[in-house]
This record gives structure tokens, sequence and C-alpha cells, in this order.
């Protein structure tokens, strides 16, 4: 028969009813006919054959573009159906010539209808005798290694037809090129496709075309993805009027828009959309007027169009009737307007059918007045995810007779949904459309949202508006209406998304405009950010663009009494529009504090408040903070109270020195002590790497101080010299350093006193370290040694106090004196003291007077320097002071009198100005 | 709604506290623990009443410390859907109101107030009658039907309604003033 007479007829055919579009198509045809051709010339070998079916299924494929990939699979299986027939060629030969004959008589038109249906009607049948067919007998025939190959080559872009064509006709002109199909895709620009057994017979067939370079690469395509290239995957979705779609483009890109009038033929679809219409701009451009070409990027916002309006601009607005539909239409300037709506005509293709979910919003806004809410609801069930009803759960009808009737859902089969109506007097199941049902809700009912824009939120459901729920969010104590099918009972508690991008709800932000701000909401494409305006809640609205980055730094600040605030605590907040208000800092930026109160409903419960209006409350930091005051201030009266101590009995001019000299005295006692007085201070750094820090030392280690960073909560190791008290105190402390120069050779020379000046001095000295505890250790065992030098049990009290400790040092002392001269010692104005510690050893007894208080005082400040301290520690000082001072000083009171050739008990019978005992 | 309940309850103790005290001291240790705490069970423990058992105590390796188990009467609060109370309003806003009744905090949303009741905000925010005969600010004790509950491990959480018959406002402080 002839087969490819035949086939050209068809092609003929073809070419009449189909668009240009086809083309394609007959690029692969063209092929065809040339293997027709050679067919003809190679008799039927067996491979060719199949290659004949292949074509077949491409072809089918091609006309099926815009019907579905369901035909072009029908038609694969006539293919494989083919194959398993005995004689293939004369089915396919049958089918041609169901084509062809029918055309054969062009004028008959009512034929014409009859073939195109028996056409159309061919897959189906097939399909039918397909169904047998099993899946292993499908894989056989994919396409194996033996199978000639696709090769994938270059041409010219926007060419790729015509190449396909003119490949064709060459195969027609020279029977000798041996290449078996030529494609060309519609979407895949650039390339055509070539099958061939070799590269070769593929370079020899595009040698001399004009859109195929010579050098263009010719790439194979891997066997395993050759069923790909020809594979159709359309989403046929039927577009019936009242269905939501979105616009893919131009201005109303995005908008929800609902079909009104679908036009199959051409393509088009009539929908209703809320127009963004400039009316300024419109009737500018009515009425001819030269206006500065727009800003494309400024689109109006959408808004109903009102004619009265629209007339008030002078724009002529005409009223028309449709002649398809007999309705009315308010016509302006080419558009069409009903009930405030545009009408407009789109392409198919500019709208997306699939995933349209309109939001609450969006539905209310084309809702019209009267308009029945639930009715739109009712088309949005078209795009339900799968599996959503589930057993147990709570429906209601939406259609039918059956309408409002409450059940339960007992089971769920693909599309239906067998249900026990709530109802006694309906006892059995019904079976309904899953398309009729819709969930059902009660007040006080716990959800979780599943879908939409508040997917993820929980609440509890405050109202039922028909199919809206109204719900009580969890977190944000905020109501939201979401729709009751896209909610689920649950007892999960959430609050829907918490982040976008980098962003999480309550995180710091820097906006563009260098303003910073609190995520307090996060929406479905925007952030709330509270502002960081202290007294103001100023709230934004800002997309992830417009946020800089997320301010992250540790950083704390000083409430209104001066203590650091840092994240976490606890503040409350003393003074502005939020007085009273109390919660946790959770943020620290310029010295605002967002602080997050939970009994505030606002604002997901933060404010934001200058620190300065604050106050801390309570908290570990506070606590901390109180404690290095409490032992930095002490230590000033460490140098300043023995001076207090020695104003009482009213005695002036040594008084500076004497306190002076017992602070550096005391130091003096240890080695290194002085050097232990800035231990714990508050210090700055003022240089160095760590220039600005303020922290606590925590040792002195000869050059090198390791201070506790404030901030870092880190112990760094920084140079003396690059440290500065935060107090001044840290200048007499420098100022009194020269004159332990001059006592430094002392100490070594000292060391064999430490023994037995440990017990006092060791516990003595250290607190003056200031820690608190250390205190407590450190005193307790001084009232023992006390008690036992009342017992006159010498040695006991201090360095000069005591005889035996003191003789020791006597020769100590005396060359001492030597380089006394010119020391710290002699320039000590005023007191008698220069001479006092020569004077001790050598005074005789006769006077012991004199050398008793002398060197108790040094001695009492040298003890001295800690009562203070322990004033400043509430528990023990008013004992201890008490202690330090009136054992000593109080009248009738046993006391040593310690000597260089001895000791002396007596009681002290009056306290002299002169610091003299009786 | 009240019950009077038995639970029972581990407690641990500490070593530091035996000697002659130490059931004094499980006492005093279970009530501070357990009291104000909430359940989803059982509610609010409101008070406990009695002690009912003190089984025998097991010590812990490691710790020293002695597990008790500890039998206890004790009266919880447990609202209940449906369930009618009376509460105080500690906060208007426009949204509803919240109110207290003891340690249990109840919502009520502006949908579920009358109708003809209206919020006027300002100093002191309310939902006031057309009339302006009622009146529901902070401090009004109210009258109101549970319609929902929601436990968290630490409170229960309440909506409430008063739209209802016999619901409401009680007491006015604005009345009384």
């Amino acid at each position: 028969m002839g087969r490819r007479r035949e086939d050209e007829e068809e092609e003929e055919e073809e070419g009449a009813y189909y668009s240009e579009e086809e083309e394609e198509r007959r690029g692969g045809k063209g092929s065809r006919g040339g293997r027709g051709k050679r067919s003809r010339v190679e008799s039927f070998i067996d491979d060719a054959a199949s290659e004949d079916e292949e074509e077949e299924e491409e072809e089918d494929d091609d006309e099926d573009y815009d019907g579905g990939g369901g035909r072009g699979r029908a038609s694969r299986r006539s293919f494989i159906d083919d194959a398993r027939a005995d004689n293939p060629d004369e089915n396919v030969g049958r089918i041609s010539r169901l084509h062809s004959n029918p055309m054969e008589e062009e004028d008959d038109t009512e034929k014409m209808a009859a073939y195109i249906l028996r056409r159309y009607k061919e897959p189906s049948n097939f399909d039918y005798v397909d169904e047998e067919l099993t899946e292993v007998e499908q894989q056989a025939l994919l396409p194996s290694v033996n199978d000639p190959k696709l090769w994938m080559v270059k041409c010219a872009i926007g060419h790729e037809r015509e190449t396909a064509i003119c490949l064709m006709q060459k195969f027609i002109d020279r029977p000798d090129l041996q290449i078996i199909s030529v494609v060309a895709l519609e979407h895949l620009k650039n390339y055509i496709y070539v099958e061939a057994e070799k590269e070769a017979h593929v370079k020899e067939a595009c040698k001399g075309l004009r859109n195929i370079f010579t050098s263009a690469k010719i790439t194979m395509v891997p066997t395993r993805e050759m069923t790909d290239v020809l594979s159709v995957t359309s989403k046929s979705v039927d577009l019936s009027s009242d269905t939501w779609v979105r616009m893919k483009l131009g201005i109303y890109k995005g908008d929800l828009a609902k079909v009104v009038d679908v036009d199959d033929m051409r393509h088009k679809v009539i929908v209703k959309i809320i127009p963004r219409i400039d009316l300024q701009a419109l009737s500018n451009k009515l009425n001819d007027l030269d206006v500065a070409k727009k800003k494309k990027s400024l689109v109006p916002p959408p808004r109903f169009f009102s004619v009265d309006e629209a007339r008030e601009m002078d724009i002529r607005v005409e009223r028309k009737r449709d002649r398809n539909s007999g309705e009315y239409f308010e016509v302006v300037g080419g558009l069409m307007f009903k009930d405030g709506f545009l009408h407009k005509t789109v392409s198919r293709k500019s709208i997306s059918i699939q995933n349209v979910r309109p939001s609450l919003d969006e539905l209310e806004r084309f809702r019209g007045v009267g308009d029945d809410m639930n009715e739109d609801m009712a088309s949005l069930f078209i795009n339900r995810k799968k599996g959503h009803f589930m057993k147990g759960d709570a429906v209601v009808v939406v259609k039918g007779d059956l309408k409002n009737l409450l059940g339960h859902v007992e089971k769920v089969e693909d599309d239906t949904v067998h249900m026990r109506p709530k109802r006694p007097d309906l006892l059995s199941t019904l079976v309904f459309s899953e398309k009729d049902l819709c969930k059902h809700f009660n007040p006080g009912d716990h959800v979780k949202v599943v879908s939409g824009v508040r997917e993820g939120a929980t609440g509890m459901v405050v109202k039922l508006e028909g199919h809206v729920l109204i719900i009580l969010s969890d977190t944000t104590k905020e109501h939201i209406r979401v729709f009751a099918d896209h909610v689920v009972e649950s007892s999960e508690i959430t609050t829907g998304i918490t982040r976008i991008g980098d962003y999480e709800l309550h995180d710091l932000v820097l906006l563009g405009d260098l303003s910073f701000g609190i995520i307090v909401r996060v929406e479905s494409e925007a952030f709330q950010v509270l502002k960081g305006v202290p007294e103001k809640l100023e709230l934004v609205l800002v997309t992830l663009r417009e946020i800089k980055c997320k301010i992250d730094r540790r950083t704390s600040a000083e409430d209104s009494k001066g203590n650091i605030v840092s994240t976490k605590d606890v503040v409350r907040v003393i003074d502005g529009k939020f007085k009273g208000k109390q919660g946790s800092v959770e943020h620290i930026h310029k010295g605002i504090l967002f602080i997050h109160d939970r009994h505030y409903l606002e604002h997901s419960g933060f404010i934001c408040a200058k620190a300065r209006s604050c106050f801390l409350v309570g908290g570990s930091i506070g606590n901390s903070r109180g404690m290095g005051m409490d032992t930095a201030d002490p230590r000033h009266g460490a140098f300043r109270s023995p001076a207090r101590i020695f104003e009482s009995p009213g005695r002036l001019p040594p008084r500076g020195p004497y306190a002076n000299f017992g602070g550096r005295f005391g130091r003096g006692g240890r080695g290194g002590r002085g050097n232990d007085a800035l231990v714990s201070k508050c210090i700055k750094i003022k240089s160095g790497p760590y220039k600005g820090y303020r922290g606590r030392v925590k040792e002195v280690n000869g050059a090198l101080v390791r201070v506790e960073l404030d901030s870092l909560m880190k112990i760094v190791a920084v140079k003396r010299e690059d440290i500065a008290d935060t107090d001044t105190v840290a200048t007499p402390l420098r100022e009194s350093r020269p004159s332990w120069g001059s006592e430094t050779p002392m100490h070594p020379s000292r060391t064999p006193l430490r023994p037995i000046q440990t017990p006092m001095w060791e516990p003595g000295a250290t607190p003056d370290g200031t820690q608190t505890p250390i205190h407590n250790q450190a005193w307790a065992p001084m009232s023992p040694p006390r008690d036992n030098q009342e017992d006159g049990n010498p040695g006991t009290w201090g360095t000069w106090g005591s005889s035996p400790a003191y003789q020791p040092g006597t020769p100590v002392v005396k060359p001492y004196e030597a380089p006394t001269p010119g020391s710290g010692w002699a320039t000590i104005p005023g007191s008698g003291f220069g001479d006092t510690p020569g004077n001790a050893p050598t005074q005789p007894t006769a006077q012991p007077v004199t050398p008793i208080p002398t060197s108790y005082l040094p001695g009492t400040p040298g003890g001295q320097p800690m009562t203070p301290g322990n004033i400043g520690m509430d528990i023990m000082s008013p004992a201890i002071g008490d202690e330090g001072e009136s054992n000593w000083l109080l009248p009738e009171v046993l006391v040593n009198v310690s000597r260089a050739d001895g000791s002396t008990s007596g009681v002290v019978k009056e306290v002299l100005p002169a610091a003299g005992m009786k | 709604m009240f019950f009077h309940i038995v639970l029972e309850r581990n407690m641990q103790l500490h070593p530091r506290h035996f000697g002659p005290h130490l059931r004094d001291k499980l006492v005093a240790k279970l009530m501070k623990d357990v009291e104000g705490t909430c359940s989803g069970r059982h509610g609010f423990v409101v008070a406990i009443t009695g002690v009912e058992d003190i089984g025998k105590g097991l010590i812990r390796e490691g710790t020293g410390f002695v597990t008790f188990p500890v039998k206890y009467q004790c009266v919880v609060f447990r609202p209940f859907k449906g369930e009618i109370l009376e509460a105080v309003v500690t906060m208007v806003n426009k949204m509803g109101f919240f109110a207290e009744a003891g340690p249990v905090q109840i919502f009520v949303s502006n949908h579920l107030i009358p109708d003809d009741m209206e919020f006027q905000s300002g100093d002191v925010p309310n939902y006031t009658t057309s009339d302006g005969s009622v009146k529901i600010q902070k401090e009004s004790e109210v009258r109101l039907k549970i319609i929902g509950t929601r436990v968290d491990a630490t409170e229960i959480f309440c909506i409430g309604t008063i739209k209802d018959d016999f619901l409401g406002v009680i007491s006015d402080p604005g009345a009384a003033v």
C-alpha cells in the first residue's frame, strides 16, 4: 500500500486544519515521510517498523499538545498495541485511511465533523484495548542501547522549526541520508533533536544547512532521557466560571480574579477583577492631555470603579450592552466595568488556576453587598489538599438538599466522605462528595490553622461566621479570621510562623532608615516592628528587604540608679508612659531597653523604654553589682575611715598621715599588699587591646593585673599601667607608692616577723582584698586573739602592739632608720611618727605612755582599714568596729602594754586626748 | 469547680532536714511545692488540707536526697466548659476583656459580649450598653460562662461569654463610688 502517499495526504490535511503551530510536527512528519521512502527502498526491516511506530507516537503527542498528556499516553499505548499486533503497518494504514478519506470530499462539513469525532475517539478505543497491558511490557518498549540515538543539535535561535523542515526536505531529496527523524520542540529554543544511529549521520544531514552551524556541537541524549524529551506534561485544568484565579502578568499580577466566562475556542477567559486604575491618569489620557510618562513601578491600588467618581473626573462613561451575555457594562476607554469590577478578557495563559488560595481579605473585597460568602466558599474547596477530612472530623454539608446538616466523618474514600449525621432520626451514614462538605467547629474548640496566611497559628474558636471562624490566638491574644476549612482541631499551642529569612520573632533589627526595633509579629511576608522610640509605640510594617541586619550585640545600659542592666534582667519602668510596667529586658540598644512584660498584651508584650527611666529589679546582676559597690566603697573607706576614727578623739594634725600610714602600713605588713588594694576594684582599662573595658581586678601579679571584664565574662591580664580606677581612689594610691619604694627593703628583713603576724595580718590583709566571705573568715579569727590579748597574751595584736613581734623587728627598724631620710616616712608632715618607731625600742619603761600609744596607734589604723570594710558589710562590722576601737580605747579595760623590754598588763583608766592611757 | 481530692506526690527532701522535724519539713515543702500549681487533669491546687500518708523514704544514691511518697488531701479548682463563674475584670481592650476567677484567667471576646455593648476607649476603657446603664470596666465583677479552656503546664486559660441569659455584670465599681 502506498504508505508514503497516505502520510503526505495526512500531512496536507493537517496543514489545512492546524495553524503553523503544528509545523514542528511537520518536521517530524517530514522525516517520517522520508523514512517512508526509505522503507520503500530498504523494505520493512524490523527496527524501522518499530521506529515508525514511535513516530506515530510523536505525532500524536504533538497533536495533543493542548489536549493533555492522557492522549499522548494513549497513543503510545496504541503503538504498543501495534507492536503486539501481527501486522502493525496494516493497522497504521487503516488509521490513515480513515483520516484521509473524508478529507477527499472536503466540502462536506458534516462528514468532516464525523471524521473529527472518529479521529478523536480512536485513542480512547485503543485505551480500552490496552487495558490489559502490563507495566513490564511497557518497559520493554522504552528505547534501549540498540535503538537509534537522539542527538541534540544546536541551531539558530527561532529557526528550530525551519531547520527541522529543511532537514525533512533534505531527506526527501537525498534518500541516502541516514537520519531517522527530526524533532523541534515548542518549548526548547536553540536546539533540535535528530534521531540517527551515529553522530556522523547527523553531521552528514546537517551539513550545509544555513541554520545549523558546522561548528555546533552535537550531543547525544542519554538513552534513559530519551523518553523525557518527548513526553508532554500538561496540566489540564478545567476552567469554569466562578473559579478563583490569579493573574500572572501586568499590573494585576498576583491579584485575585474570578472567572466570568471562558472562551475555549480562543483560549480566552473573561475575568472579574478589582480594577487598579488611576482615574486621573485615565482622564488625562482620554482628554489627550500631555502627561509626562508615569513611572511604571507605580501601580495604583485596587479600588472599585465608581461611575460617579469617573464622571467627576470628566471621564465619559458609556453604558453598553454586551452582545453575548446581554448584560450592561460601563465602558470607559475600552475598559468594561460592572458593579465596580473590571471585566477583563485575558489569555488563558496569563492566569494561574492552581494554588490560588484566596485569602479571607481578598474574598471579602470581592463579596458584593448581600452576597453570600459561603457560596463563594464552595468554589474554594477545589484547592483542598488531599486527605482534607479525617475520621472523626465534625463536618457540615454545604451543598444540596441536606445543606447545614451536621455530622461526623466516618470514613473517607478518595473523593467521597461517609458521614454520620448528628441528628438522632438519621441513623445511617450518608455519603457525600468531599466538595459538598465543610469542616465545622464550635466556639471554644482549640484549633490549629493548617493553611492560608495564618498557617501554623493556634487558638480557640470564639465565634463562627458561616464558614469563617474567629479564633483567639494563643500567643498574641488577637482575633484571627480564618476559613473553617483551613483549620484542624488540635491541642497544640504555637504562634504560627516565627521567622522569615534570617529574622525571627523578637529579634532586634536595624532598619533601612537606621532606626531599629524589635520584631513583634511575623506576617506572611512582612514583619511588624516595634521601633526603638521610647515613650512612643511606633509600629511599622517592614518587608524583608527593608531590614538591614539583625542587631545581635550584647550590650548593657545603666538604669536610673546607675546599675548595669543587661539582657534578661528584670527591670521596672519607673518613669514615662509605661510607668509601673515590669519585665525582662530582651534587647538593649543605644540605651534603649526592649522590655517584655507578659502582662502587657499589645505588641506581643513588648514595650520600649529608656534605660534611664527604668530600675533594675533584684536580678543577679544587681546583686553582684551591689557587692562590687560595697567592696569598692569600703575600700575608700579603708583609707578614709581611719581618719574618721581618729577624728573622733579630736586629734587633728597627724590624722591624714596616720591614716595614710595606717593604710600603707597595713599594706606594708604583707608583701605586695598595696597591690591587693587594687584587687576587686572596679577599673577601666585605658589602653591596650581591651581599651575602654571596665572590669574588676581579680589578682595583681607583678606588673600584670588580671581583670574580670564586666562585659565579656572573661578574665584578662592587662598591664598595670593600662588600667585606671573608675573611682578616684586610684590617685592617692599611686601617690603613696613612692613611699613604698622606700619601704621595700624593709620587707625582706621583716619576713621573720611574718610567722608571728600571720594569724592576724594574713586574714587581716585578705579582707582588704574585700570579698565578704573572706571578711567573715578574716575577722572571725580576730576575736580569739583579742581575747587572748586581754588575757595578757602578747603578740597577737599587730606588729607594733606585740612585743615579741616587735622585738625581732627592732634590729630591722634600726637599719631602716638609715634610709628614712628622704624616704616617704620623712615626708609625712606633722607627725611625730618619724621618730616614734625609732624611739619605741629605745624608750625607757619609765615612760610607757609614749611608746604605747604610738605603737598602738599605727597598729590600730593598721587594723582599721579592715574595719570600715566591715562597716560596709552590715553584719560583722558594728561588732568588730566596736571591738577594734572600744576594746582599746575604752576605760577600764585591761590591756597589755607592750614594749621593747617586755610587757606589763594594766587597766585603761582613761582615754587621753593624746591617745595615751594610764 | 472545686474538688476536694487526694493526690500523691513524691517529695525529695534534702538530708539536712533529717531530724525530729522531718515530717514538718516535708509538709512545709509539700505546701510550698504544690499549692498554686496547675495540672491539666486536676486544675489548680488551691490548698492542702491534710496529709494522709507519708510512705517510706528512699535514699537517692549519690545525692543523699530522700524521696517520700506523700498522699495528701487538697482542694483543687478546675474550670469546665459550660461552667458559670464569677470573675473580676482585670483588663479591658477593644478585643474584649480579661477577667480572673482566682488563678484562672478568662478572656471574653468582644464577639461574646452582647451586641448592644460597645467598646469605649479612653482613660478607663470599658464596654457600655447604648443606654449607659451597664458598664464593664476594670474591677467590675461579671458572671460568665466558660466556653473553652486551654490548659498549659502552668496555667489554665479560658474563653468565656457573657452573651447569654443571666450573665454579665454583677457589681460595678463605678456604680459603688
